[in-house]
């Protein structure tokens, strides 16, 4: 990513932010889409927190001691790099000669509390989260951003497909093989979660699990170049009527996914469409999220109030019908103008 | 000590410390130094913010996010006798499983380190809540015979991950490589976790995150292994020379394992961790290391092992706790030296009545993988 593409973004923040001139960028390993948008930085161990100013260089804080900083700086285009001491230390710093209604916070939710407290004393105040006018940005992918969510739908594809060529030796050996898959295509994290009873629950790696499941229900997730892919696919060779409803469902609902659609009508769709089933409970509550530098949690993640041209989103449909059979698919979706293109699809 | 006994002492220090509730709390971002009361009062690690109710009358219920997983609460939990409830949100979940009604005295574990925009709800929640992580943790600070038994699994597993190590590195591999395959061999043998610093250089300032490197002759790698077995971690230190060691490496790795020796021979009953970490550094200042056994070259020469509890808490000078039986650590030197640069040596102990007892099967010695 150029670093254009960084002081574009910046500068739009100061742009919805007239009046501040500082802002402090939080992020750790589970939580740093808004830090990763900013600096391109995403926390290998510990948390980072990045001080942008309006008129001088920013800096970045990493935790994990002075070790850290070496290994952080090709991770960056920020080169002034320095330890994270303390919440205290970073409030010290950004009010320094200001007051603290001049700064921003973003990421501040993500903050340990008590990093957050002595940041905030010794700021005098807290500061305005900015978060949330940070996710509004992140919705229009540029260029760049969509190459590398591209990108991220072919390491998901290659490993939902080594799940797929494994799944008659044993549910860890099928895991594994998508893992390293994944992580051979060039993903720098990977998460799969599996169902050992038809897909019903989903379960992460606990222990070697040496039986096989058909179906095998999983759910795969891959960041590359920072952006992340998610998929759901029910693997079977025998053919499976809840499978076959879920892809008819996401297909119908595909069609419709276009820039302006409210996404009320998305999960009434789906909804309506799933008719005399049940909705599976992974699904049930989240059938459509935006998707990108963050695999997050509602509210940051949610698909808000209409479907709008130039964002990703990951469509689920899952059920679980009278026989007792389960199944969640899903696809990628870049949505634009003109209607959507599907990244990837459940196989 | 089983998981019902440390159940049992956290009950009574409740009733010592006149707790009608404890709450353990914790956001489902398990690191390992980040201490984790849920485990420590249901022993489930989870994949979201999960919460631990704990009754002064024993009732025990454990909260979890999503609500779909709950059912792997009581698949963890089979016979112990944990209620489970799925919960969208954390905070509304404790707040139903406790049917509205807060008790007049309740302790919480684990607030300080929750994401803020959890730990703002809880207190508005529970605005009387005092901090009851002292409570929690000092009860949890040996390990139960089930985490002893999982700590040792783990560690046979992270010497066969560096086996498996030695038996894969080799020249032009790079150093991200090396580590994916470290962790997938490490995964395939049962490990639910890893917690991996792994790096190569000719003369390493420390030991850090793999970064793409390739290695390449002369490079000397180090190796932070750990890998988790049902949410206990267990870690080794290792250092590898990519063709043959030189002679005065092979005299400096010495001294840092004698140094090891010495620090492992410290840690008994009745002695405080601070003498551990005092033995170690006697060895390197006498060989005229004195201003590398402190920062910004060393912090600590080990350190408490979670996921769930950290205690006994760093091998570092001011650490006044006293070990006891069953205290399981990290005794690790892990020092800089001028002429060298980094090398990592350490072992995973389990506190006996005699003293500490590695749970390795083999000690720290540097090894070698082919030009």
């Amino acid at each position: 990513m150029p670093e254009s593409e960084f002081t574009r973004r910046i500068d739009t923040l100061w742009q919805v932010h007239p009046t501040a001139t500082r802002a402090i960028v939080y992020g750790s390993p589970r939580h740093h889409a808004e830090l990763a948008y900013l600096t391109n930085l995403v926390p290998k161990l510990e948390a980072a927190v990045a001080l942008l100013t309006r008129d001088t260089e920013p800096k970045l804080f990493l935790g994990g001691g002075p070790n850290m900083v070496g290994a952080a700086k090709p991770l960056t285009w920020i080169s002034d790099l320095a330890p994270l001491r303390s919440g205290q230390a970073v409030g010290q710093t950004a009010v320094a000669g200001i007051s603290a209604y001049k700064i921003v916070v973003i990421g501040g939710g993500a903050m340990p509390t008590a990093f957050r407290q002595s940041m905030n004393e010794a700021m005098g105040g807290e500061a305005t989260d900015a978060t949330a006018d940070v996710w509004k940005q992140m919705a229009a992918k540029s260029s760049h951003e969509m190459a590398a969510i591209v990108g991220a739908c072919g390491v998901l594809h290659a490993a939902v497909a080594a799940i797929d060529q494994s799944k008659h030796t044993s549910v860890t050996t099928a895991v594994l093989a998508g893992e390293r898959a994944a992580n051979q295509a060039g993903a720098q994290d990977v998460r799969i979660l599996f169902s050992r009873n038809g897909g019903r629950t989903l379960e992460p790696f606990v222990t070697r699990v040496n039986e096989t499941a058909d179906p095998f229900q999983v759910y795969v997730a891959v960041r590359h170049l920072n952006y992340w892919a998610e998929g759901f696919a029910h693997l079977s060779a025998r053919p499976n009527a809840a499978k076959s409803k879920a892809m008819d469902v996401l297909k119908r609902v595909l069609i419709r996914m276009r820039a302006g659609i409210p996404t009320r009508d998305i999960a009434n769709l789906i909804e309506s469409s799933i008719r005399s089933d049940a909705p599976h409970p992974v699904t049930m509550h989240s059938c459509l999220n935006t998707i990108g530098l963050g695999l997050e949690e509602a509210p940051y993640a949610d698909a808000g109030e209409t479907i709008e041209a130039g964002n990703v989103y990951s469509l689920k449909a899952g059920l679980q019908n009278v026989a007792g059979q389960h199944a969640i698919v899903s696809a990628m979706v870049a949505v634009h103008k003109g209607g959507n293109d599907v990244l990837w699809i459940s196989p | 000590m089983n998981f019902q006994d440390r159940l049992a002492d956290i009950l009574w220090r409740m009733q010592e410390a006149r707790l009608d509730l404890v709450i353990g709390l914790h956001d489902g971002a398990h690191f390992i130094e980040k201490p984790n009361p849920v485990m420590v009062l249901s022993g489930f690690k989870s994949l979201g913010a999960a919460a631990s109710v704990l009754h002064a009358d024993g009732r025990l219920t454990t909260i979890v996010t999503p609500a779909w997983d709950a059912e792997r609460v009581g698949d963890a939990n089979a016979g112990i006798g944990i209620g489970a409830v799925g919960a969208d949100d954390i905070v509304a979940g404790i707040q139903d499983a406790l049917g509205g009604a807060v008790p007049m005295s309740t302790g919480i574990a684990g607030f300080r380190v929750l994401p803020s925009r959890i730990a703002d709800r809880i207190a508005a929640a529970f605005p009387n809540a005092v901090a009851a992580d002292k409570l929690v943790f000092d009860a949890a600070r040996t390990k139960t015979i089930e985490e002893i038994a999982d700590a040792r699994a783990a560690a046979r597993i992270a010497e066969r991950g560096y086996h498996h190590l030695l038996a894969v590195a080799r020249p032009g591999m790079s150093e991200d490589d090396l580590a994916v395959e470290l962790k997938w061999h490490m995964k395939s043998l049962g490990a639910d976790d890893n917690f991996l610093l792994l790096c190569a250089s000719p003369h390493n300032r420390a030991v850090q995150p793999s970064n793409g490197r390739k290695l390449q002759t002369g490079d000397i790698i180090l190796a932070e292994i750990t890998p988790s077995v049902n949410g206990q971690l267990t870690q080794i230190c290792r250092t590898v020379v990519v063709g043959k060691p030189s002679d005065e490496l092979a005299r400096k790795y010495a001294l840092v394992v004698h140094a090891m020796d010495r620090g492992i021979e410290a840690a008994k009953p009745g002695v405080a961790m601070g003498q551990v970490c005092r033995a170690i550094n006697a060895v390197l200042e006498a060989q005229g290391y004195g201003e590398y056994c402190h920062p910004p070259h060393i912090r600590r020469r080990g350190h408490g092992l979670g996921f769930g509890s950290m205690r006994p808490g760093d091998v570092a000078l001011d650490n006044m706790t006293v070990l006891e039986p069953d205290m399981l650590f990290m005794i690790h030197p892990n020092q800089y030296l001028p002429e060298t640069g980094y090398l990592l040596c350490g072992e995973p102990v389990v506190m006996t009545q005699h003293g500490a007892e590695p749970i390795t099967t083999e000690k720290a010695a540097l090894a070698s993988i082919a030009a």
